[in-house]
């Protein structure tokens, strides 16, 4: 017993003193490896927080979305939205009485708050982009939200509101003194194709939600009684029985009792649903797990962030990856250091120790190695993580504590690279033969490490080359998104939010004149911008008095009459939409035309299309030439535009080219004067669509990054094997020089089989690299062609940056005097 | 004149003491001369022709080759006097062991870009003047010790250098072919080349025209 407490110790003696006595190599082991494990913690931690969305809450296996299923011509067969129509929730809980909840909930944009001090003037000022849900108390039973004061019942009652402890805070200076005051909210929803106003209506706080985590899609800031407004409003708003439109943000989650399962319900789902449509519908709803609802990029959700489960994969494939190069520096170098340890092994063999003792001896020594470069891995991953929470806008934390996954991840990590990285080498070097090694006649016994280490050189080459080429595409990509033309202008368009009145044109008239007074080159009001991301409305309508809609939407735009010089549209035949402030006539887009199936573009003037159940019914005076009227990851889609004045929602305007900064202060004070009561806002266009790809900037910075970490520990192991290199053939080197070989002679000698490897390697990745690159631009209507110079950069840099590694020790290998090397032995 | 080495000193530092290797060493070589350097064990020759041969640098002294201050040489001009000038015959051969024997003597005109025929030619030529056809595929571990110092000669020979220094060059070979050996320089220094060699026999010696006698690195006239 007391024997094998000192052997341990032994091993761990001269595995330490062997790791001092090999700085260098024990140096770009560790690092390498550290900064191959920091990549995989940091990717675990990423992937752990984005697979966590909406896990803590305890009926979380219970709860679903329901989704709308439908047929829609542009999506190519069956499509899935998350907006329900409004009656839904509770004709669910009429038919289907098993169900434990269901939470009918409202997603509200661009909220208008005004803080009221307790006499009932207005105070202070806010604007809500998004955090304004209307929903039941009912929501509280399915999702834990805990609540700081107050109750969730309250939210029975119109007009209550429950805030959060941050908005709480924001609003009033202290979330206990918020209880019982009152918030005007101004806003507006969209029904059909419309957009309206609610008129300003003052709700009471009356409870207060603890901080919401980041891991939930449901980012509350307010939360108001359902039932409020337009909630509520059966004469104006989406009370009024409309069973056959979705409601834009309405969406549906229901609790399902233990004893039913998903796939049984979504039978009885569609049955339900069968027995409620029209003739012409065609319709259904599915239920969706509340587990898959951060990973369907395709619906999306309130957070409007979604992380594919393909990226989730990627992410793992990547990490693994990063870690498997690391490892790999760690085995070509112990492997070709093993000449050096031969003397050593052949001496312990002498001496009587087998080779399970060798190999063990070596195993400690890799641990050694390993922890090392984990404990210097988690510092890594401490500095790095900010600026990964900042280039992935998360707020990501590395706390041990709170979190045992990441003990549990890094412990599994070091065994994991200790057996990886070690078991090779250390079979390697405890079957070196004492008597060659005595010897040191090493030659024959090395060349079998020789090929190995060759291959998995040419295997870390590959993944540098694959992520280097899949940054380039995915950059090619972006930069695609970012210059192709869209058919419309962008440049120096800014939109800012406004809100009609009841008077018709005159606000718009006033604001306008006064605009174009100040310079700027043209102004025109509007629902919404030539090119939406998510907020476009697709509508159904009725062409030329048919009985039933047409078998595809269309997206609906209100816009005056100088939306098309203001945004320099093409009318392709027809005439401008005449200024009204009622609709009274339609643009539509060439798309729209091709899909009714009109060959000749003239033979839709004049044609009637009705929309909104025949609320609207005009006739179609001119069509505009395609332009993108969605983001570039979809198709263009068929689009109607008529004038309204009350659904303009902003001002594009478009800005003289000098003195750009004093016109932007001007119309901020013409603003101010005309909305007092509201927050003042703009958005430059160009910034607008340049944040649609955010996820694809945000993916290729992240591969950048990969790319660079894999060339980097690539060539870490190539330096560390081409250090190697040099000091086994200083005495070649030496009498090549006296032969007459040139430096430039000696660092071709060197760099000759990496060259090689590295065009193997070249070879392998770039059909590896075009296939999985060609599968991602699938996802994207526009893509570009991958052109060969970026596979032949992609090659060219891998080549460059190894050359330049490699040469640095030849260099040194060439420079040395010769004498040094030749001298007698 | 050759080159000339004025007031060489070479010395080791050997726990704290200086060990003087080459004391004051003064020489001139003229081109067309065959030298040998003669000495016993330990007397510095082999440091004196690495010297010589620019593979060693002195304490202190100067060293002249073709007028040039040899350590002020640029590497580029010192790999160009290997290239076009200078044979070098080592004491140890060092061959490279990753070549084969044909490899071996082809390497020096690779570096002089001779053409791929008629590199095939001379290195024929020379494999077969030194009797070793036979053995040209085969590795310097699979030679006896003369057969790699044949070997190294050849490889020394075969780019026709201005001048040749060996390091005891017949050290491991039979009587016959160290005369054989000799007669070629002979001849060589007849066409014009500089010798410069180490032995410990008289009988090679007597083929020089000038004979240094070196003894505890200073040199006896
Ligand atoms: N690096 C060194 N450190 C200390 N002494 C050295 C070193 N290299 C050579 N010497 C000494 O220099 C002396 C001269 O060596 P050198 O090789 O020139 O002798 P040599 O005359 O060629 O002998 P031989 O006839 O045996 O080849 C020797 O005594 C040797 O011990
Ligand atoms: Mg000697």
């Amino acid at each position: 017993m007391k024997n094998r407490t000192v052997m341990i110790k032994n091993y761990f003696k001269t595995a330490f003193r062997n790791l001092i006595y090999n700085k260098g190599y024990a140096f770009i082991n560790i690092a390498g490896l550290a900064v191959g494990i920091a990549v995989c913690i940091l990717i675990f931690i990423i992937i752990q927080f984005q697979t966590s969305f909406d896990g803590f809450h305890a009926k979380k296996d219970r709860i679903y979305r329901v989704l709308s299923e439908s047929h829609r011509a542009d999506a190519g067969g069956i499509s899935y939205e998350k907006n329900v129509p409004f009656l839904l929730p509770d004709g669910l809980k009429t038919a289907f009485p098993q169900l434990e909840q269901v939470v009918p909930i409202y997603a509200s944009h661009n909220d208008e708050l005004q803080i009221l001090d307790d006499n009932g003037t207005p105070v202070k000022n806010f604007k809500e982009q998004n955090g304004v849900f209307y929903t039941s108390p009912t929501f509280f039973n399915v999702f834990d939200f805990p609540l700081l004061s107050g109750t969730y019942e309250s939210l029975k009652d119109p007009n209550n509101v429950l805030l959060t402890k941050e908005i709480a805070e924001t609003y009033f200076g202290d979330w206990k003194s918020a209880v019982g005051k009152t918030i005007k909210i101004t806003g507006y929803y969209s029904m059909g194709a419309g957009l309206f106003q609610f008129p300003a209506t003052p709700l009471k706080v009356s409870g207060i939600l603890a901080t919401i985590p980041p891991s939930t899609d449901f980012q509350l800031k307010l939360v108001i009684a359902y039932g409020t407004n337009f909630t509520g409003d059966k004469q104006y708003g989406f009370q009024q029985p409309n069973w056959n439109q979705s409601t834009p943000d309405f969406g549906c989650y229901v609790l399902l009792p233990p004893n039913i399962s998903a796939d049984n319900f979504n039978q009885q789902l569609k049955g339900y649903a069968s027995k409620l449509q029209s003739v012409n519908q065609k319709g259904s709803y599915i239920l969706q797990s509340i587990n898959a609802v951060h990973h369907d990029a395709q619906t999306g959700n309130y957070s409007s962030k979604t992380i594919s489960k393909e990226l989730i994969n990627v992410l793992w494939l990547i990490a693994t990856f990063i870690l498997l190069i690391a490892c790999v520096n760690f085995i070509n170098l112990s492997t070709a250091q093993a000449v050096n340890r031969a003397k050593e092994v052949g001496v312990r063999k002498v001496l009587g120790s087998n080779l399970l003792q060798l190999q063990t001896q070596f195993l400690v020594e890799t641990f050694l190695v390993v922890v090392s470069a984990v404990v210097l891995s988690i510092l890594i991953t401490v500095l790095a993580l900010p600026y990964a929470n900042q280039l992935l806008e998360l707020s990501l934390s590395f706390n041990t504590f709170s979190n045992p996954a990441i003990i549990l991840f890094i412990f599994a990590i070091t065994i994991i690279v200790t057996a990886l990285a070690g078991f090779y080498p250390s079979i390697v070097l405890s079957r070196l033969n004492p008597v060659n090694t005595l010897k040191s006649k090493l030659k024959a016994s090395t060349t079998k490490g020789v090929s190995l280490r060759r291959g998995l050189v040419v295997f870390q080459f590959v993944i540098a080359q694959v992520l280097i080429i899949g940054t380039f595409v995915i950059l090619e990509q972006m930069d695609y998104f970012m210059n192709q033309p869209l058919g419309f202008d962008k440049n120096a368009i800014v939109n800012i939010p406004y809100r009609p009145d009841s008077t018709g044109n005159n606000l718009t008239d006033y604001l306008k004149q006064k605009l174009l007074l100040n310079g700027v080159q043209a102004v025109s009001f509007n629902s919404n911008s030539p090119i939406e991301e998510n907020n476009n409305t697709f509508t159904k309508f009725k062409f030329d008095h048919a009985i039933k809609d047409a078998d595809f939407q269309a997206i609906t735009k209100f816009v005056d009459d100088d939306y098309v010089p203001t945004y320099k549209l093409q009318l392709v035949a027809g005439k401008n939409l005449k200024p009204s402030p009622f609709t009274q006539e339609f643009l539509v887009n060439e798309s729209l035309v091709k899909s009714l199936g009109i060959k000749n573009l003239e033979d839709i003037l004049n044609k009637e299309i009705s929309i909104m159940g025949g609320l609207i019914k005009c006739p179609v005076v001119g069509v505009v030439k395609d332009f993108n009227d969605r983001s570039l990851h979809h198709g263009l889609a068929p689009l109607l535009m008529a004038t309204n004045s009350t659904m303009y929602r902003q001002a594009s305007i478009k800005l003289p080219t000098v003195n750009i900064a004093s016109t932007m202060q001007t119309i901020q004070k013409i603003w101010e004067q005309t909305f007092p009561n509201y927050v003042y806002e703009y958005r430059f266009l160009d910034e607008k669509i340049a944040n649609f790809y955010n996820q694809e900037s945000q993916l290729a910075q992240l591969y950048k990054i990969c790319a660079i970490i894999a060339i980097f520990l690539s060539c870490l192991g190539l330096y560390g094997l081409a250090s190697f290199m040099a000091i086994q053939r200083i005495k070649e080197v030496g009498i090549r020089k006296v032969l007459g070989a040139s430096i430039a002679n000696i660092v071709y000698l060197f760099s000759k089989e990496f060259i090689i490897l590295i065009s193997i390697a070249f070879l392998i990745a770039t059909p590896l690299a075009s296939y999985f690159m060609n599968q991602w631009l699938q996802n994207y209507a526009y893509q570009v062609t991958i052109e060969w110079w970026v596979f032949a950069s992609a090659g060219f840099i891998a080549l460059l940056i190894a050359l330049l590694t490699v040469s640095f020790q030849a260099v040194k290998a060439a420079v040395a005097n010769p004498v040094k090397s030749l001298r007698t032995e | 004149m050759l080159l000339n080495l004025k007031n060489i000193y070479k010395w080791y530092n050997v726990g704290g003491n200086r060990t003087f290797i080459l004391k004051d060493i003064n020489f001139e070589v003229q081109e067309g001369e065959f030298i040998s350097i003669m000495g016993p064990s330990g007397s510095g020759k082999s440091t004196l022709l690495n010297i010589i041969g620019m593979l060693d640098e002195p304490n202190e002294g100067t060293y002249n080759f073709l007028h040039e201050n040899v350590f002020k040489l640029k590497e580029k001009q010192r790999a160009q006097l290997y290239k076009q000038y200078i044979g070098f015959v080592f004491q140890q051969y060092h061959l490279i062991d990753e070549l084969t024997v044909y490899e071996n003597i082809e390497t020096p005109l690779i570096y002089q870009d001779v053409k791929t025929s008629e590199r095939k030619a001379l290195v024929a030529d020379m494999l077969d003047r030194f009797n070793i056809v036979g053995k040209k595929d085969l590795f310097p571990n699979q030679l006896s010790g003369g057969q790699q110092q044949l070997v190294g000669i050849a490889r020394a020979l075969i780019a026709k250098p201005k001048l040749i220094l060996a390091d005891e060059p017949t050290g491991n070979l039979n009587s016959k072919q160290g005369e054989e050996i000799m007669q070629l320089f002979k001849q060589l220094n007849t066409e014009g080349v500089t010798i410069i060699q180490v032995t410990h026999s008289e009988k090679n010696a007597a083929y020089s025209s000038h004979i240094v006698n070196l003894l505890d690195g200073v040199i006896k006239r």
